[in-house]
């Protein structure tokens, strides 16, 4: 065991290192990149015995990592952003052919307009093809979190690809300390892959992911998947609870900081969610009786634990890093279809609308929303939806759009 | 917790800077992060990278807003807006500028209250984006105006850092940061840890409300051509090319045709003019001049004669 | 020209039980399905077929296969990435987890015109690149057949299809897949035709005899989406060799080699005649141009390879 200092990127490769992946197809995208260079060159020194191959694209990438994984061999692979809804098709299928592999995607925001920043939409997007998604908060659950997951992969009541997500520049470019485990111990951890059925071999013809007509079967086996996805809830448990043994780190599916004992709580996924947890200290500190509920899990969707956690607050605020155009935050979202008519749901759960594309999230406004909730709940409603966006911010823009000869008349108001 | 800014540009190492900060700081016992800054990240355009320090696990993330220690790498990027180097800077901030001039010059000429501190590493060298070792250079100095972090945890985070590129560079490397750790130990322990920001007593942010505008302003189309010349990229230059007129043989413009930018601009007689807003200082038309009448200048150095001529001090060009 | 030490010298060499199973939903006719089943003949069945969606996605609908080997179906633009994960899985499976040999697979990739002319076509390249170890066989049968019939990067000059019902047909030309693949420098690339027995199975043993990417294109004539009676599949097949429309040729080390040169070629017209998806050419009078064009091109095709020597 050693406690270094790790960029997220650099953690991720570790976590594919411990968990003696066999097989890396890859594709270069910012800010991925360096898991897959860090890969090449443990493969090039002889520090890891595994085979790295750049395929022409992600869709292509994620074919040769289910078409590997089908054949019986430990997979990683690891994209973002644009690469991820390049692969959509493909994560919708291997999903399907119950193939078990890793993807870590470093979450960035999605064109148009195209950019590099960090936000949750190409991770949400990805939400219903049957990946179950762990989320992190930190460098060191990004390598926690990928031993885990090969084990959940694995597990043969949920044989599942899982998604591992860690957010753009806050994570995948930031060192923080990180403990790389004792390799004895994540190996016995972890495993040997036992692929049972799931083999290609002369002696053993197989068809798999075959076609099906009509709409009876495709149902069975679509909705057979949605079960494997839920029964990775109780698996995960059992997975955390070793975890937790064997390293004395715990991953609960959702972490819960000051939570029991508020009034008030943030809602939030992935690195940004230890400003709110910073945030909490600070507010707690002025007399507020705050707390944070932090889902790790999001496929699948810990429905039970957030009802738990959430019963008889006053107020929750969700805060999404992510857009569903015309509808608003998914987090917020599947929050209220969670909460709805359970007896003890928080009677205020507004929604905010933050971080798009890399932009900061400040303390201050941490400090605003949960005054804006506080206000709501004296109220008795919930605010309107909103977007954390400064005037000046919007004067900013303002000047851009001048520079690209935006006409002002044409220009609306704020209120 | 100790908030600190690097400020430099794209080739002179600031992410090796806050590397090595980051792991002295680690070596100190001392929770860490640190992260480079990436975006426009070509060599001479300005960048910065960032370190966090604290007893307790770090929760704040990001840009660093309201900084305890800056430190500029090259103090050409000072009067820069764009390199932000003065973002947040309050009387609290200890400002390290890598300059030949002194520190009661820059006192003055940015009229800041905060402790200003120079390096004067700069002068040794022609082409700033060369400055040789002055990331560790800048670890160094940022060391001992912390003042928690022991020469042997600087040591030992440059032998961490820079190991893989071999003992002589270690070496050198290992000399400048200790030399500049030396050279400001009269400022031992100057730069101080801020305070988390108050939950009682903030400022709250003026957030607005996003009017619906149509889709001809609200989707990212420039209804111009060719608006990027308003963009002063001659900024990054850290080497400026001038042409020596009584040289220069008016051949098939080859510097005009070879600047990638299309900075250079040929008269009807065929005589080439340099455009110093957008010259990035690459060199290729020093390079490729048949009668070689086109030398390399200091960028710095132009700058300085330049201000003198003009009889002010210090204003960007 | 094939190895003489083929063991495909005469027809009654080629094998007269099949493997390929019965039962199958492809239309009756099939020339494609003629194909497949006189190449899984000399392949065997210690392959897995990597599918992209076409018409023999269907081949094996759940609980049915007709292959006694394996199967993936992958997706329409990426089956050479699928035949990529799969053959370095199983060089890993070999080299570090003791899969004995004769648990090996050929690889084989398995697309229709559809996707190897066009959206498989960045895979294909792909695959080619990194020189991986497998055999391709695209079945085209000149259009997006599994969906009705709309024109593909496949479809010939003039071809009416239900997406090029104009009284001229088709306004594009087919693209000369062959040879783009054959710029890549693959270990082997061939075109052959289920109304060609001999010189497919010759030209499929050469290709299991290699190693690296084997390119196979085999033209599929289809009742359904060329308009045809089902009984004249052969014959359609045979016309368009004996025409000089679907050259029958093979490229190895750089060369490229014509397996089957018609020397006495009959008129294009004779194969088009037999189609409803030509019928526009000789109704309701003949289109003396188009048909002119089409023969045209048959010829330049010819001479320029009899100027290069066969």
């Amino acid at each position: 065991m050693s406690r270094t200092l790790l960029t997220g990127n650099g953690a991720a490769a570790w976590g594919a290192r411990l968990a003696h992946a066999d097989y890396i197809p890859a594709f270069p995208i910012t800010p991925q990149t360096e898991i897959i260079e860090t890969l090449a060159q443990w493969i090039d020194t002889g520090q890891m015995d595994s085979r790295l191959v750049t395929l022409e694209s992600e869709h292509s990438m994620i074919t040769a990592a289910g078409g590997a994984a089908a054949t019986g061999v430990r997979v990683f692979s690891a994209t973002s952003s644009q690469g991820l809804l390049y692969a959509m098709e493909m994560l919708y299928t291997v999903a399907g052919w119950r193939t078990p592999f890793v993807l870590v995607n470093v979450s960035r925001g999605l064109s148009a307009p195209i950019t590099l920043e960090a936000d949750h939409n190409d991770v949400m997007a990805a939400r219903d093809c049957g990946f179950l998604q762990l989320h992190c908060a930190t460098c060191q659950e990004v390598l926690d979190n990928t031993l885990i997951a090969y084990r959940l992969a694995e597990d043969e009541r949920v044989r599942l690809p899982v998604i591992v997500n860690l957010d753009g520049f806050y994570l995948s470019f930031t060192r923080e300390p990180v403990i790389i485990p004792d390799p004895q111990e994540t190996t016995a951890f972890v495993g040997p892959f036992n692929p049972a059925s799931i083999h290609f071999r002369a002696s053993a013809p197989e068809s798999q992911a075959v076609a099906v007509l009509g709409g009876a079967p495709y149902s069975y086996f679509r909705y057979e998947l949605h079960l494997a996805a839920q029964n990775a809830l109780s698996v995960y448990d059992e997975i955390r609870a070793e975890f937790r043994e064997t390293f004395g780190r715990d991953y609960p599916a959702v972490d819960a900081y000051h939570a029991e004992d508020a009034e008030l709580v943030f809602v939030m996924l992935g690195s940004f969610a230890t400003k709110a947890r910073a945030a909490v200290d600070q507010l707690r500190e002025a007399g507020w009786s705050i707390g944070l509920v932090q889902p790790h899990l999001l496929r699948p969707f810990p429905e039970p634990l957030l009802q738990q956690l959430l019963a008889g607050k006053r107020g929750v605020a969700v805060i999404d890093q992510n857009l569903s155009m015309g509808k608003g935050g998914v987090l917020h979202t599947e929050l209220a279809a969670a909460l709805y008519g359970h007896p003890d749901a928080p009677p205020v759960l507004a929604s905010f609308i933050g971080g798009l594309g890399g932009r900061d999230i400040t303390a201050e406004e941490f400090f605003e929303i949960a005054r804006v909730l506080r206000d709501a709940v004296s109220a008795g409603r919930a605010p309107l939806p909103r977007l954390l966006y400064t005037r000046d911010e919007l004067l900013e823009i303002r000047k851009l759009q001048a520079v690209a000869h935006v006409e002002r008349k044409e220009l609306g108001k704020t209120t | 917790m100790y908030r600190i800014r690097f400020h430099g540009r794209g080739g002179q190492g600031m992410k090796t800077a806050s590397r090595i900060l980051g792991s002295a700081f680690f070596e100190a016992g001392y929770e860490v992060q640190d992260a480079p800054r990436y975006g426009a990240e070509r060599r001479g355009a300005p960048i910065f990278a960032y370190v966090r320090a604290a007893r307790e696990p770090i929760n704040e993330r990001g840009i660093i807003q309201h900084p305890d220690l800056v430190i500029v790498a090259d103090d050409t990027l000072v009067p820069v807006p764009a390199s932000g180097v003065l973002a947040g800077v309050s009387a609290c901030t200890v400002l390290l500028i890598n300059s030949t001039e002194a520190a009661d010059v820059w006192q003055h000429r940015l009229n800041i209250s905060g402790p200003i501190i120079t390096l004067p590493v700069a002068a040794e060298v022609e082409d700033r984006a060369d400055l040789p070792y002055i990331g560790a250079t800048c670890a160094g100095a940022a060391a001992q105006l912390i003042g928690v972090i022991p020469q042997q945890a600087l040591i030992h985070a440059i032998e961490t850092e820079l190991g893989g590129l071999g003992s002589a560079v270690v070496e050198r490397n290992l000399e400048n940061a200790l030399a500049a750790y030396e050279l400001v130990a009269p400022h031992h322990g100057l730069a101080s840890e801020g305070a988390a920001p108050h939950a009682q007593d903030y400022e709250r942010p003026d957030w607005a409300d996003l009017p619906l505008e149509t889709a001809r302003i609200s989707a990212p189309t420039i209804y111009a051509a060719a608006n990027s010349i308003e963009v002063r990229t001659g900024l990054w230059r850290t080497l400026r090319p001038v042409i020596d007129y009584s040289r220069c043989n008016r051949c098939w413009w080859v510097c005009s045709t070879f600047c990638p930018d299309g900075a250079i601009a040929v008269s009807a007689d065929g005589q080439p003019q340099i455009d110093y807003d957008h010259c990035k200082g690459c060199m290729v038309c020093v390079a490729q001049c048949p009668p070689h009448a086109i030398a390399a200048i200091p960028e710095h150095q132009a700058q300085a004669e330049e201000s003198q001529l003009a009889g002010t001090t210090g204003d960007p060009p | 020209m094939t190895d003489t030490t083929t063991r495909f010298r005469r027809m009654k060499d080629l094998p007269s039980t099949h493997l390929l199973g019965t039962g199958t939903p492809m239309c009756a006719g099939c020339g494609g399905l003629e194909a497949l089943h006189e190449i899984y003949d000399v392949l065997g069945e210690k392959t897995v077929f990597v599918n992209a969606a076409g018409c023999m996605t269907l081949l094996s609908v759940y609980p049915f296969t007709p292959f006694r080997g394996s199967w993936l179906y992958t997706a329409m633009a990426s089956a050479p990435a699928g035949a990529q994960g799969i053959r370095d899985a199983l060089d890993i499976l070999r080299e570090k987890k003791g899969l004995p040999p004769e648990e090996d697979l050929e690889v084989v990739v398995l697309t229709g015109d559809g996707a190897a002319y066009g959206m498989g076509l960045s895979a294909t390249s792909g695959a080619m690149e990194r020189d991986l170890d497998f055999i391709y066989i695209c079945y085209d049968n000149e259009g997006y057949g599994n969906t009705g019939q709309q024109y593909s990067g496949a479809t010939p000059h003039a071809a009416r299809t239900a997406t090029s019902k104009g009284a001229h047909g088709f306004a594009g030309y087919k693209k000369d897949l062959f040879s783009i693949w054959a710029a890549h420098r693959p270990a082997y690339v061939a075109t052959v035709i289920g109304s060609e027995p001999l010189d497919l199975a010759r030209k499929i043993e050469t290709a299991r005899s290699l190693k690296g990417p084997r390119m196979i294109i085999s033209l599929a004539p289809c009742p359904t989406g060329w308009d045809y009676d089902p009984r004249d599949s052969v014959d359609i097949g045979k016309l368009a060799v004996k025409t000089g429309v679907w050259p029958l040729k093979e490229y190895r080390d750089g060369r490229v080699l014509h397996t089957k040169v018609p020397h006495e070629r009959l008129p294009v017209e004779e194969y088009l005649k037999k189609q409803g998806r030509f019928a526009h050419l000789f109704e309701p009078e003949r289109d003396e141009t188009l048909l002119d064009e089409l023969q045209a091109k048959v010829d330049v095709y010819w001479s320029s390879v009899e100027l290069q020597g066969g």
